[in-house]
């Protein structure tokens, strides 16, 4: 049986193609303006690297910000539940999972079956999320991937604020002004994220093992800074970026066979 | 000498051409609101009880009941609006005035108040602020004096901020409950709020009217109880409708309120003998707790948790703009005098669970009135609704969440604005929390 | 076979039937739930103050001895109800408080802490008084030369049992003769006992004084008595004895979760209990409760206050708004 899951987030569309409960083939495309048709767009760039067509789908499920307007899905299920699925699916130990995406931060707490118990979602800031380091690598004019080795290369960290966007932006800018090595810097921005994160699961219990994903996950630096903040080694799946994606496809498979009873 | 000011201390000058603009604008764009609530909440319920017309009219603020009220008002009646529960209705009523309670639930003058108080301020103080800046509420504009308890820090400086227009009554609230002295005190504040409302209204507080007045509201209390009571089975009627039928009794008619509430309830019963429920008795049931609720527009939430998919119901609450509002009742001894008043000091302070209060247990009225609400009501979830600026509620929420881990129900925190932008970022949240409940179901 | 006997135990049970009789009534025209219990109590009292009246009037030991018996053998299952239920001079109390309600006239308060004094101060009044008539009986030289110290305990006029019985004394029971105003014979509790140790001259201005400030207590003091009453602490005393506890106990429940703490319970306590208010749930401990079950009626939450017999729920808290009448 096949199911596909698709991720429709702020800036990415990701999908997962999963055959008999395996990862069958993976597919992107950039949001932009019309994230359905960007949407079909990943679909079948996934179904052709899988050999697959349409109709030998069984199921669809959406998730993400933008899933009411996904293309194909037969239903939808909502990022925290999702990542619980993908979580607990990558890492069978697995009881909390951080998604740090471009616009969003959650941590949600789940059982052994991968069923969300509890979530905590960053509140109406970005300070917690992918942008906010790409507003960071902005006003360090360097390129957003070379942040995380830059920031690994410190010892310290430079003060900074954390609480938004715009004010951590102006401080970075007075910090290269009072010419603080750019490294330092560097890291001070993924340690304030990482505080920021943390204190938001501490809300939940850490309980181990603790997964992150979501896109920022790629970011070696932010790992670093995260576990040191919270103190316990997170792991990192390959493809962090399409758990989401992979827990609307595990879900679909459930649904599907739901549905044929 | 309703409208005389003391000069203008807080309330900035505003031309009368501002506000008479601003005041059509935002009344045009609060009656769509109203209207597209209710046309939703229709929606909801196709076989919505007849009943609820009743209340879809009443709820109208511009409509039938200010002009209700207008007309007593031009026969020499008084009107007292209150901004917290504690004001002690019974005495209003018994003095022959009017009660009506006038916190602003327009998400738009909220913005107005920015004009007055910083955006930190809670949202429910700025917008009533906003709507007497620009005379948008009815009830506020016909209420001849004002009772201000002064419970949060808001609800203490919103009196003082609308003492620029009104006559205002302060009503000191000790905030240690459980003291036979902080009782006493209270008590006191009663008694004189009885002298104030007599000399007011220039109509003595007998015996006799005190205990028609306690009855009336025992009628209501009953009433109120029923609807409740018919909740806490499979659903025959939408939380929002609930809602609705809750708040109206802020500012209608009591007795007219109480008499269309029990109609509502026959029709309610035989619905649930005819097992005719308005949404599968599987749908997760929700409890809403935390800061109150004003009609018209802040009803997202409610409509949020009821149109959500996978969808919610809403079975119980504890606002102070829904069931805290007649769930207790005058508990009358002896019905003498001194009696009665010591039983309407009683029920507002004792049996109070707003968090204001502390004791040496802290606020355990309310953690019981939630436990028992999730018992008794079969409830499944809480969400924990918080306005940003409103620190009581948001501060016992460790609290909370601690008693309600304990008995294995999930709560979640849930804090927004009085603004429509961020209704997408809610419903992703109440969508998964929903979703887990769903999921805790089919285990 | 002793036919008056059988005659006077016809006549208690014809009691007794005119008493179930009275409740059901009540129990059927009395919608109320906010005073039905209240009603139904009355109606027990005025049946046990007939019952009492009528043993106590044959002026003899032995009923006197077996109603001793009766009451504490009561005890130990029921705790204070005697004191709430069948106490004659509960009744008198709750006669002026009725009285009081119909004047429309307020009652009083008094001051917790004074009340919790007068409460702990009982047994101190009841171990003055069961070791005054031994005390007298000593001082009292020619009373021993008459009659030996049990004889005089238990018919003489130094009963030291009377702190117990005194309050089950009828309010006026002229035969007895135990105080005599002018031409009236009164009868009241502990009238006798003080015109036997302090004389009879100044006895009997005494024993007038001390009915006129008990009964002006009891009308503007709900239940003045109560607060001190011997006979409550001899009662309580029972259960204090391990070797009850096998028994189950009347008792008062209170379902914590359900409370709203709106003091409703404290306030139309007749005894000014607050432990009912203040306790977190469960089994209300206190000796000051005489288990009228005022609070258990009047607590506006379903199923939060209950009477209870150990485990057996026998009357329990309503919304008492359900039945108040409509118009």
């Amino acid at each position: 049986m096949n199911t596909v899951g698709m991720d429709l987030g702020t800036q990415r569309v990701k999908v997962v193609v999963l055959k008999d409960g395996e990862i069958a083939s993976r597919g992107q495309a950039l949001s932009g303006f019309d994230p359905a048709k960007a949407a079909e767009q990943a679909v079948n760039e996934a179904l052709k690297k899988a050999n697959l067509k349409l109709s030998d789908v069984a199921y669809f499920v959406a998730t993400g910000s933008a899933m009411d307007i996904a293309p194909y899905a037969n239903s939808t299920v909502s990022m925290m539940g999702a990542d619980a699925k993908a979580g607990v699916f990558l890492f069978p130990k697995a009881r909390t999972i951080i998604d740090v995406g471009a616009e969003e931060a959650r941590a949600v707490k789940c059982d052994e079956k991968g069923i969300m118990v509890d979530f905590v979602v960053n509140e109406r800031c970005a300070a917690g999320a992918g942008v906010f380091i790409e507003a960071m690598a902005r006003a360090l004019e360097v390129k957003l991937e070379d942040m995380g080795p830059l920031a690994l290369k410190a010892e310290r960290a430079s003060p900074i604020n954390a609480s938004c966007v715009i004010f951590g932006e102006s401080d970075v800018v007075s910090l290269i002004h009072r010419q603080e090595p750019k490294p330092e810097i560097a890291r001070a921005v993924f340690d304030a994220m990482a505080d920021r994160i943390s204190s938001m699961i501490h809300r939940l219990g850490v309980n181990p093992d603790v997964v992150l994903v979501g896109g920022v996950a790629k970011d070696e630096g932010f790992v670093a800074s995260l576990n040191r903040k919270l103190g316990v080694n997170v792991m990192v799946p390959d493809y962090p970026d399409y758990a989401g994606a992979l827990g609307a496809a595990l879900t679909a498979a459930t649904r599907a066979k739901e549905t044929q009873k | 000498m309703t409208n005389e000011t003391v000069g203008k201390r807080y309330m900035p000058e505003i031309s009368r051409r501002e506000i008479d603009e601003l005041k059509s604008t935002m009344k045009a764009a609060s009656q769509k609101v109203m209207a597209e609530n209710i046309e939703r909440m229709k929606k909801a319920d196709p076989k919505r009880p007849q009943a609820m017309k009743y209340f879809d009219e009443i709820s109208n603020l511009f409509g039938k009941r200010q002009e209700e009220i207008q007309a007593e008002k031009e026969k020499g009646k008084k009107v007292i609006g209150y901004m917290c529960l504690f004001a002690p209705t019974e005495l209003i009523l018994a003095a022959d005035a009017i009660p009506v309670r006038v916190n602003s639930g327009w998400y738009d003058t909220s913005k107005l108040g920015d004009r007055v108080v910083p955006v930190e301020v809670c949202p429910v103080i700025r917008s009533t602020i906003g709507a007497k800046m620009i005379e948008l509420s009815p009830f506020l504009e016909q209420s001849d004096a004002l009772i201000s308890v002064l419970t949060c820090d808001g609800m203490t400086k919103l009196g003082e901020i609308l003492s620029d227009y009104k006559t205002i009554w302060g009503m000191n609230v000790p905030r240690i409950k459980d003291s036979a002295h902080s009782l006493r005190f209270w008590n006191d504040e009663i008694k004189q709020m009885k002298t104030q409302i007599e000399q007011f209204t220039g109509n003595k507080i007998t015996r006799k009217n005190l205990k028609e007045a306690i009855e009336m509201s025992h009628r209501a209390t009953k009433a109120f109880r029923r609807l409740q009571e018919l909740r806490k089975g499979s659903p025959v009627i939408m939380g929002r409708d609930a809602m609705l039928v809750n708040q109206t009794f802020l500012w209608d008619d009591k007795q007219r309120w109480t008499e269309k509430t029990e109609a509502l309830c026959d029709e309610l019963e035989k619905r649930a003998q005819r097992k005719d429920w308005v949404c599968s008795p599987d749908t997760p049931r929700v409890m809403i707790t935390g800061t109150p609720m004003f009609w018209p527009d802040n009803w997202k939430l409610p409509t949020l948790v009821e149109e959500a998919n996978p969808q919610g119901i809403i079975v119980a609450d504890e606002l102070c703009s829904g069931e805290r509002i007649l769930n207790d009742p005058v508990g009358v001894d002896e019905w003498s005098m001194d009696d009665m008043l010591n039983a309407i000091g009683e029920r507002y302070l004792m049996a109070s669970t707003c968090p204001c209060f502390t004791s040496k247990d802290g606020n355990e009225d309310r953690i019981n009135w939630l436990l028992n609400k999730v018992k008794d009501w079969n409830v499944q979830g809480v969400i924990y609704y918080v306005v940003r600026g409103c620190m009581l509620y948001a501060m016992e929420y460790t609290r909370v969440k601690k008693a309600l881990d304990k008995i294995n129900i999930p709560v979640y925190y849930l804090d927004t604005e009085y603004t429509r932008e961020d209704v997408g970022q809610m419903k992703t949240r109440v969508e998964a929390f929903l979703e887990m409940l769903t999921a805790r179901v089919d285990i | 076979m002793d036919w008056n006997i059988i005659g006077d135990l016809l006549r208690l049970i014809a009691l007794g039937g005119l008493g179930v009789a009275g409740i059901v009534a009540i129990l059927i025209w009395k919608k109320n739930l906010a005073t039905r219990v209240t009603l139904v109590r009355l109606v027990v009292q005025a049946v046990a103050f007939a019952a009492i009246f009528y043993v106590f009037s044959y002026s003899s030991i032995i009923p006197m001895l077996f109603e001793l018996i009766f009451i504490f053998g009561l005890t130990i299952f029921l705790g204070r109800f005697f004191c709430g239920w069948l106490c004659p001079l509960g009744l008198i109390m709750d006669l002026e408080i009725l009285a009081r309600k119909a004047l429309k006239i307020r009652h009083r308060v008094l001051p917790d802490k004074l009340n919790l004094a007068l409460h702990k101060s009982r047994y101190a009044i009841l171990l003055f008084f069961l070791l005054l008539p031994i005390l007298l009986y000593a001082l009292d030289p020619q009373q021993i030369m008459v009659s030996p110290l049990m004889a005089q305990l238990l018919a003489g006029y130094y009963r030291p049992y009377s702190i117990v019985l005194d309050p089950m004394i009828p309010f006026i029971v002229p035969w007895t003769g135990q105080l005599v105003v002018g031409s009236v014979n009164l009868s009241y509790p502990y009238a006798q006992e003080i015109t036997t140790y302090v004389g009879a001259n100044v006895g009997s201005i005494l024993a007038v004084a001390f009915v006129g400030v008990t009964l002006l207590g009891g009308f503007f003091i709900r239940r003045v008595w109560c607060r001190f009453c011997p006979t409550g602490a001899s009662v309580g005393v029972v259960n204090r004895f391990k070797g009850f506890k096998w028994a189950p106990m009347l008792h008062i429940d209170k379902d914590e979760e359900k409370c709203t703490k709106c003091g409703v319970c404290k306030r139309v306590c007749p005894v000014q209990v607050n432990d009912v208010y203040e306790q977190k749930g469960g089994k209300i401990k206190t000796s000051q409760c005489m288990l009228c079950a005022r609070c258990v009626e009047m607590c506006p939450y379903e199923d939060t206050l209950k009477v209870k017999l150990g485990n057996k729920t026998l009357f329990k808290s309503r919304n008492w708004l359900e039945q108040t009448k409509s118009e």
